[in-house]
């Protein structure tokens, strides 16, 4: 199993002049420290709009100055927007391939299309075409990246013969992800040989039939880029402490908290009769499972909250499903102390994650599924 | 944090509806066809729109819900209602700002069942071809209510221009939101009532929203200045307002004051 944090980078009112600093200070230290105990991502999320829940709108930046603090850690940049109206994918990229050089060839890009009415109406973007931007954008993202010079004449998206420049540090390319939020889109991830990134922890049962579904769409993808990246990654809260009460207490602080305030989120479902978001995604499976903030009896089964015992069965149990790694959201509107979330983060380093890594530090059972492309297979 | 509700209840409450709950008082509706148009709402204070036991949305919307039946057992009907966006807790709801009826039968059922803050109104739908337009009026040969308004004026003129079919599946009403007042130990005491509504759809159609007029004061809140289109759609349906399940509690977060009143 793997194991890398979500940084969501939400900022609590009241606002002081001081508020956001401190927040991404406190993000980045967890960077550091995550590096250093061995975590294998970090992620940096795009959100555009959404106050107090996300003021990690450029994420890229932010992953620069992480890059340039740590050694090892995969550099996350995902879950980037394919979204015309909120940048080129010429810019999505350069910046990437930016970041990859920066990090020493650490970059992972996640992609997606938005799921709320704030920050689609913002951009004047509409929700019907996202779907199509998205799969534009990542067919012509790892060619931007490998041809010297690129052209397109699409559907969503057109430019004459350019260089599109720098090229990533990774050859071919970086690896590729797809946020995974609404039915059926472990399947488009799965058809393009795009690694599963999912947002949406959901129950067992409908986990289990999400991942052989993708399992078995991906053993005939049609890559988009030059090799197919295989892996299933969850999403779902880390508290990690010796002393169960707390850990599980301080847990369902960051759950609940996350459930209260992505609720208060419109999504583009709520609002507009669209095919193109069939599901409401992330937000409102989360909120079902959470429950009222405080009723522990209430959390979703399988949450890696509580004694480092408690958190290892959580996982093992997620990995029975067939997911590769797990990303954590470990903390969430600052609800609970930096040095708790610091110290749960060594302590699962320490108890937990060896459980699930062999001596050299790698994923249990299993190395990079990273699979060369077929001949003639997606690029072309 | 979340942003939670500040509207101050006290003026409302003493023209709040007397409910009565029953909990066989099921109503059901055949061949209802409903108007939903959405707008965001520009409000520098958006916590003061909903009351405390409610969370505001972002952004808030106003929605604006017509129902009408050509047939019930009421006779014909059409129901116009401002509601807007809100949250219980986690939840999508929509909070009912007020409602304008042409059936004082079946307005007085859903104000004693349900808690609807209603009052007259002339209330026109009419599908065309390429549109569906609906009109709400003061109406005639009574004094109108609310912001001194004349009979016959118009209070809300709406419409959903060039509709598509979608499926039913795409179109939501989220629970209303009532703020009602129940009897509790021979006291009449405010409480918000939760209606949950049926629905199997014969159509579903969406289209563009057009917004010709809105009087904020003739329903009951002057700062409901509309901003951006959100969506409209139009639905052909039958549908069932169910008996009343929760209550909640209006100046307290309804995670904490949420009182079931019925199993059923």
């Amino acid at each position: 199993m793997e194991f890398g944090l979500f940084m969501e980078l939400s900022v609590p009112r009241p606002w002081t002049p001081d508020s956001e600093r401190q927040v991404y200070e406190n993000a980045l230290e967890q960077v550091r420290l995550a590096d250093e105990l061995g975590f294998d991502y970090i992620w940096a999320v795009e959100h555009h709009f959404l106050e107090e829940y996300s003021h990690c709108s450029g994420p890229d930046i932010f992953l620069a100055a992480a890059a340039t603090m740590t050694k090892r850690i995969r550099v996350g940049h995902g879950v980037v927007a394919c979204v015309p109206q909120y940048q080129s994918p010429i810019r999505v990229a350069e910046r990437a391939a930016v970041l990859d050089i920066i990090s020493g060839g650490r970059l992972e890009l996640g992609t997606g299309r938005s799921a709320t009415w704030p920050e689609l109406s913002g951009f004047g973007a509409n929700p019907d075409d996202t779907k199509k931007t998205w799969d534009e954008f990542v067919r012509v993202i790892p060619k931007m990246w490998m041809q010297e010079r690129f052209a397109w004449n699409g559907r969503m998206f057109s430019m004459p013969e350019r260089a599109i420049l720098p090229k990533p540090l990774q050859k071919p390319h970086p690896p590729m992800w797809v946020a995974v939020t609404s039915p059926g889109t472990e399947i488009d991830a799965a058809d393009r040989g795009l690694g599963c990134l999912g947002l949406s922890p959901g129950g067992f049962a409908d986990s289990e039939k999400k991942v052989l579904n993708y399992r078995k769409h991906i053993e005939t993808c049609d890559p988009v880029g030059a090799f197919v990246n295989d892996k299933v990654l969850t999403v779902n809260f880390l508290s990690c402490c010796e002393d169960a009460d707390l850990g599980r207490r301080n847990g369902l602080k960051v759950a609940s908290m996350f459930s209260y305030m992505a609720a208060q989120l419109l999504s583009a479902k709520e609002v507009l009769p669209t095919h193109s978001y069939p599901s409401e995604g992330l937000l409102p499976a989360l909120r079902r499972e959470s429950g009222s903030p405080g009723d522990a009896a209430k959390a979703f089964k399988g949450v890696t909250m509580g004694t480092p015992d408690d958190v290892y069965e959580a996982i093992a149990a997620w990995e029975n499903v067939g997911f590769d790694g797990i990303n954590f959201i470990h903390q969430f509107m600052e609800v609970v102390p930096q040095q708790y979330v610091l110290d749960s983060m060594r302590l699962f380093a320490e108890e937990v994650m060896p459980r699930f890594k062999t001596r050299d530090g790698t994923a249990r059972g299993g190395a990079s599924r990273r699979v060369p492309a077929t001949a003639g297979a997606g690029m072309s | 944090m979340p942003l939670a509700g500040s509207l101050d209840i006290r003026p409302l409450v003493p023209g709040s509806p007397e409910v009565v709950l029953d909990d066989d008082r099921v109503l059901r509706l055949n061949e209802v066809d409903i108007l939903q148009v959405l707008y965001e709402v520009r409000v520098a204070d958006r916590e003061s729109l909903v009351p405390p036991a409610l969370n505001p949305t972002i952004p808030p919307v106003v929605s604006f819900l017509i129902y009408r039946a050509k047939e019930s057992e009421f006779g014909p009907f059409a129901l116009a209602q401002v509601r807007l966006t809100a949250r219980s807790g986690v939840r999508p709801r929509a909070y009912l700002v007020s409602a304008r009826c042409d059936n004082p039968e079946l307005s007085a059922l859903l104000a004693r069942s349900w808690g609807f803050r209603v009052t007259p109104g002339e209330v026109s739908l009419q599908r065309f071809h390429d549109r569906v337009d609906c009109t709400v009026s003061e109406p005639r040969g009574t004094v109108g209510n609310g912001g001194g308004s004349s009979p016959g004026r118009s209070i809300l003129e709406v419409s959903l221009v060039d509709p598509v079919p979608v499926t039913g599946h795409d179109v939501q009403y989220p629970p209303g939101m009532h703020l009602a007042r129940l009897e509790r130990d021979g006291v009449w005491v405010p409480r918000i009532v939760q209606v949950d509504s049926e629905y199997e759809f014969r159509r579903a159609d969406r289209g563009r929203p057009s917004l010709n007029s809105f009087d904020p004061a003739a329903w009951g809140d002057d700062r409901l200045v509309t901003d951006i289109a959100v969506s409209a759609s139009f639905a052909a349906c039958d549908m069932t307002i169910a008996n009343v399940r929760y209550i909640c509690n209006p100046d307290i977060p309804a995670a904490e004051g949420t009182e079931k009143v019925s199993d059923k």
